[in-house]
């Protein structure tokens, strides 16, 4: 084998590296190695010169492989590989030496920091000495796409992907799509009628020839990778044929089960058998297994008894169903922060105390009240409403860190909303501050405090209890420096927007990671904002972060944009990093194949045999052969060696 | 109470039908009383075959040995070989045959129980008989019986037997296509990991003090690995000198062997070498105790075999040699095994 | 200064690349400080890991050794880290049975987002392993 002619660019990174690290003797230290046939330093090695400079310096030196001591290989390997192809050489033998996420940026000690800065470049050193060169493997692609969650995010994203002709199947665990947008009255800052919006979009869904939808369904188990994922999805059954239901709702009628009405946010109650709304898509009622009392004629049975189209049917099953698809987004929403955690403003146990949802119900000509805001203790029209925002946000001792987002422009719409259904009632708001970045947002917000006279008091709400009827608000207003005291009929908290319970469920079905909130994790913050860390699988709405609905819509396009493009792929390159048996060391023991989580091996005349469609080089294997019999390409037990080595040299 | 003489009429009649190639038993041996590994092909010969308290080796060695035998001679076999097994050596071969070592038809498994007695510790013996060999050893009810010059010497079956017995959990070889003997499982003597647990009462220092001395010893002169039948492979990972040239080696692969310890017998190199030895073997070790027996330095090697069976059993519920659809220890995993010890 | 006042540990750190090194990264975006004492392996998965890397890093004179992954059921490739789990429980019971001094091998789940988690892995270890001092019993003789 002949001895291999390794570059090594140690880069400044600005001072982000070179003010703790002295790069210089980086260098110097690299240039002593065996492998290492070239040297350089620069200020910015990604910038146009420096990409340049290394591909002259491949191809000066004659240069077989490289290793880049920069940031993290999140950010730039792609771009060195590339550089690398550029100037001839094999993209597989370039490897990038984190010292800055790992090493500049957290160390201050500069001889320290420089020490661990050679520990880990002359690692990769020596891993890449032992890189082989290779090229990726073509995979067919699955020219089909899914997306996950049916609320606005999901519909624009799988109208968007089925525009473009690629079939798309629509997933949603509701009885109905439209999500949180379809239990919004009105929308910041034009206050027109969310259902009017979106019902347009949640029909076109249901008659789009190239959408697939799936209500009432959950994933339950996606295997393999970019291009060709299997997805299983569980189809509950909704005792109710769609096809033949007349939506007459005389099966409501007769159904003696009453309980809350999780649509309307618990405000009313429904049947065991019910439709969510009247917009609903798919437009069928429901039977609720849970709350039924049996799906049995004898014990009850009234339902099917008087279902003229006879459209219920007690004898269906839940199915599981698989679907292939070659990408698949995830919107799959938020849910409000739990009132439970908020016990100084009555924990949830105050009636008159609702959520923002709840007072968008009330609001709403379909909800609770047909649109008269009216307060659930008692019916009345409430006089005085108390609208509190930054509820569980901001607030990183005891509750969420982050700023929600919304709350600001829809408690202004709210207030809005309220003195327009109740011009002679009093708004206060309560604030920290008041964040309108947007589209006409900030005279939106303008236009509440002036034409709609509402008092927005600047400070925190400390305590909220009932006192004679009424809700007694105890908070401080900051700017006049004065405690104030509210009789509220109602209040409206504006809570934090958390991942739904069905982003962290999917979250762990899809194996893709979640930011320190929970919020579905993109794979750069700021160069890749809709897609996860996993190939393939791409985020829209407010699964990632609370946002707006323009700004989910935008997203939706966005990943929908992604999808269509590497579906548009006849073929795409999967990483050649995958699992190699060494045939004259391996007995057939089969440890191998109880390891592999991707059945991708298999024992052949007493030999394992990897198949290349299926290994993902998770190096499962590789650790659990006890004769070094198969080893991951590029990572073999032999560089990880090497590299322990590297790393213990002083 | 096994009649040897039923042991020696299976192998005989199987051997005189052709149903099997040979049989893998115990003869007695040139050295004293003890028994010895007998290979037998001719019927005739089967009136060789012994069972005493002697009986120690666990002849599941001799299968691999057969395999890479006739894997050289590129031969596939004609007919089975039957084996005696007493019950950690019929759990020995279980693993084989988890590991696809070779195929269940190919073994016949004669199982002896070992009724609860088990077989003998030589350096326990040797105290009792004042100096002298014995000629014969035999099992008697509960007691093993030794012919010396002296005449015949009675003892305890408990105070000669290996550790080993004494613990058996499975006396019985539960995987057989015959067995002789009585199922005593449940007429263990002492607890389950007894000697382990005395010796892990000590403290860590002591431990070290201990285990220091013993690494030191080693010779590595891989007589546990010799005698271990799970040691099976052709290459062994931390000795590069075993490595095997095929007409599949590569160049690259000769180039590429890694070192992880050096061949120096100094104490490092020792200690990576027997730790690699306790991991390779856990989940794979069924107690037979060999590597003890053939070290010729008496390191204790069932301790750190034992340390490994007992965490295997008890954080993960697992046995080795259970069954033979069984999957291994390392490629397996339970949602609940312990993860508390994680940061 | 006496020896012991100096004595910087050496950690060898293998870091699943989809998590803790992920985890790392943040720590580094967030410019959380800990000590330099680790340097960074990353494999694909702590399901890569083979019992052989823990002992040879000891053998080459690591004073500790981090193994970290994704949380239990976070794993990206789906169970490497339910097998990690299982493998590293035997090595970290054998070495304690030999009687080295278990707290030079530690295992965690540090998930990408956890960046100040792993600075608190790193801190935590490091204060971990000072007071064991160098370890010399595993370690090659020629290199002490």
């Amino acid at each position: 084998m002949t001895k291999k002619r390794t570059g090594v660019f140690v880069c400044h990174c600005g001072t982000n590296i070179a003010a703790t690290v002295d790069v210089a003797k980086v260098a110097r230290e690299m240039s002593g190695e065996d492998t290492v046939a070239f040297t350089k330093e620069y200020v910015y090695m990604c910038s146009e010169p420096g990409q340049e400079s290394v591909v002259q310096a491949i191809k000066d030196n004659k240069l077989d492989s490289i290793v880049v001591t920069c940031c993290s290989p999140n950010l730039h390997e792609k771009t060195f590989r590339d550089n690398a192809k550029r100037a001839g050489i094999n993209n597989f033998t370039c490897e990038i030496a984190n010292i800055r996420e790992q090493c500049s940026w957290v160390h201050s000690d500069k001889a320290k920091g420089t020490e661990k800065a050679i520990k880990i470049s002359r690692s990769v050193v020596r891993r890449v000495n032992r890189n082989q060169s290779l090229d990726t493997i073509a995979v067919s692609v699955t020219r089909r796409a899914m997306v996950i969650g049916g609320g606005v995010a999901g519909i624009q994203a799988a109208l968007d992907i089925a525009n473009a002709g690629v079939e798309v199947v629509l997933v949603e665990k509701q009885a109905t799509i439209g999500g949180r947008m379809l239990q919004l009255s009105e929308t910041f800052p034009t206050l027109d009628c969310s259902q009017c919006v979106l019902s347009p979009k949640m029909v076109e869904v249901k008659r789009h020839p190239k959408v697939k939808l799936m209500t009432y369904s959950e994933v339950q188990e996606v295997t393999g990778s970019v291009g060709n994922f299997r997805v299983k999805i569980l189809k509950k059954p909704t005792f109710v044929d769609p096809d033949k239901c007349k939506l007459c709702d005389d099966c409501t009628a007769v159904c003696p089960v009453v309980v809350p009405n999780e649509y309307e946010i618990n405000l009313t109650t429904r049947r065991a058998i019910y439709i969510p709304y009247a917009q609903s898509i798919p437009a069928s009622y429901t039977l609720d297994e849970s709350t039924c009392l049996g799906l049995n004629p004898v014990v009850c049975g009234k339902c099917k008894d008087v279902c003229e189209a006879e459209a219920i049917n007690y004898d269906m099953r839940p199915e599981t169903v698989t679907e292939d698809v070659g990408a698949i987004v995830v919107a799959t929403g938020f849910d409000l922060y739990d009132q439970a955690n908020m016990q100084e403003l009555g924990g949830g146990k105050i009636e008159d105390v609702l959520d923002g949802l709840q007072f968008e119900r009330l609001c709403s000509a379909s909800g609770a009240t047909q649109g008269h805001i009216l307060r659930p203790s008692d019916h009345k029209e409430p006089k005085n409403v108390v609208f509190i925002q930054c509820v569980g946000s901001r607030d990183p001792a005891k509750h969420c860190a982050y700023c929600s987002k919304i709350c600001c422009m829809y408690t202004a719409k709210h207030a809005q909303l309220y003195k327009h259904h109740v011009p002679d009632g009093r708004a206060y708001v309560f604030y920290i501050d008041i964040r309108s970045g947007g589209k006409g947002y900030e005279e939106f917000v303008q236009r509440t405090m002036e034409d709609n006279d509402t008092l927005y008091l600047r400070g925190r709400v400390s305590k909220l209890y009932r006192h004679d009827g009424k809700v007694r608000v105890l908070g401080t207003d900051t700017l006049s420096g004065q405690n104030v005291e509210i009789d509220a009929d109602m209040v409206v908290l504006a809570l934090a927007m958390v991942p739904s319970k069905g982003t962290t469920e999917i979250a762990k079905v899809l194996k893709i990671g979640r930011d320190k909130d929970g919020f579905l994790a993109e794979a750069h913050p700021k160069l890749r904002p809709v897609e996860s860390v996993t190939g393939g699988i791409y985020l829209a709405g407010a699964a990632q972060a609370p946002k707006d609905i323009p700004e989910t819509v935008a997203q939706a396009g966005a990943a929908a944009a992604k999808v269509i493009a590497l579906l548009s792929q006849a073929t795409l390159s999967r990483s050649p990093l995958i699992a190699k048996v060494r045939r004259s060391h391996c007995t057939g023991c089969g440890m191998c194949v109880d390891a592999c989580p991707f059945i991708a091996i298999r024992l052949e005349n007493g030999k394992a045999v990897v198949n290349e469609a299926l290994c993902e080089g998770c190096g499962s294997c590789a650790a659990t052969c006890l004769r070094a019999a198969i080893d991951v390409k590029n990572v073999t037990q032999l560089q990880i060696y090497e590299m322990i080595e590297a790393c213990l040299t002083v | 109470m096994i009649n040897i003489q039923d042991i020696r009429d299976t192998a005989r009649d199987m051997l005189a039908k052709g149903e099997v190639r040979a049989v893998i038993g115990y003869r007695r041996g040139s050295r004293g009383m003890l028994a010895e590994p007998a290979f037998i092909t001719d019927p005739e010969q089967a009136n060789e075959l012994v069972w005493d308290p002697t009986c120690f080796h666990n002849l599941s060695l001799y299968l691999v040995h057969d395999r890479k035998f006739l894997a050289h001679i590129r031969k596939n076999p004609n007919a089975p070989v039957a084996i005696v097994a007493k019950g950690c050596d019929a759990r020995s071969i279980v693993v084989l045959l988890q590991e696809h070592y070779f195929k269940r038809e190919d073994v016949y498994i004669i199982g002896v129980s070992c009724e609860g007695t088990g077989v003998v510790d030589e350096r326990k013996l040797a105290p009792h008989l004042n100096g002298f060999q014995a000629s014969n050893a035999a099992f008697d009810g509960d007691d093993f019986v030794f012919t010396t010059a002296e005449g015949e010497k009675r003892l305890p079956a408990r105070e000669v037997m290996a550790d080993r017995c004494l613990e058996c959990r499975i006396p019985f070889p539960k995987e057989h296509n015959a067995v002789f003997g009585e199922d005593k499982t449940g007429r263990q003597l002492e607890a389950p990991f007894a000697a382990l647990t005395r010796f892990e009462a000590q403290e860590a220092g002591a431990r070290w003090d201990f285990w220091s001395h013993h690494f030191d010893r080693c010779i590595r002169c891989f007589a546990c690995r010799s005698v271990c039948p799970m040691c099976y492979c052709d290459e062994c990972v931390v000795d590069s000198i075993t490595f095997p040239v095929t007409h599949e080696t590569t160049a690259e692969e000769k180039a590429n062997r890694i070192r992880w310890i050096e061949r120096s017998a100094t104490r490092s190199e020792n200690i990576t070498y027997l730790m690699t030895r306790a991991m390779h073997l856990a989940g794979r070790c069924t107690d037979c105790s060999e590597c003890e027996r053939a070290c010729p330095v008496n390191i204790p090697l069932r301790l750190l075999n034992n340390k490994m069976e007992r965490e295997a059993r008890e954080q993960f519920g697992f046995e080795p040699g259970a069954s033979i659809g069984g999957q291994s220890l390392v490629a397996s995993f339970l949602d609940k095994d312990p993860g508390d010890f994680i940061r | 200064m006496s020896e012991q006042q100096v004595y910087e540990p050496r950690i060898v750190a293998f870091l699943c690349k989809w998590c803790s090194s992920a985890g790392s990264d943040l720590a580094g975006v967030s410019r959380i400080q800990y000590p330099p004492n680790a340097t960074p392996i990353t494999v694909p998965c702590t399901g890569a890991i083979s019992p052989m890397y823990i002992m040879s890093a000891f053998n080459k004179g690591a004073d500790g050794v981090l193994v970290s992954g994704c949380h239990i059921g976070d794993c990206h490739y789906i169970e490497g880290n339910f097998l990690a789990r299982r493998k590293m429980k035997l090595i970290m019971e054998l070495i304690e049975f030999i009687g080295v001094e278990p707290n030079r091998f530690r295992m965690s789940w540090v998930s990408a987002a956890e960046g100040a988690k792993f600075a608190q892995v790193i801190t935590d270890f490091v204060d971990d392993l000072k007071p064991l001092g160098p370890q010399d019993k595993l370690k090659k003789a020629e290199l002490t």
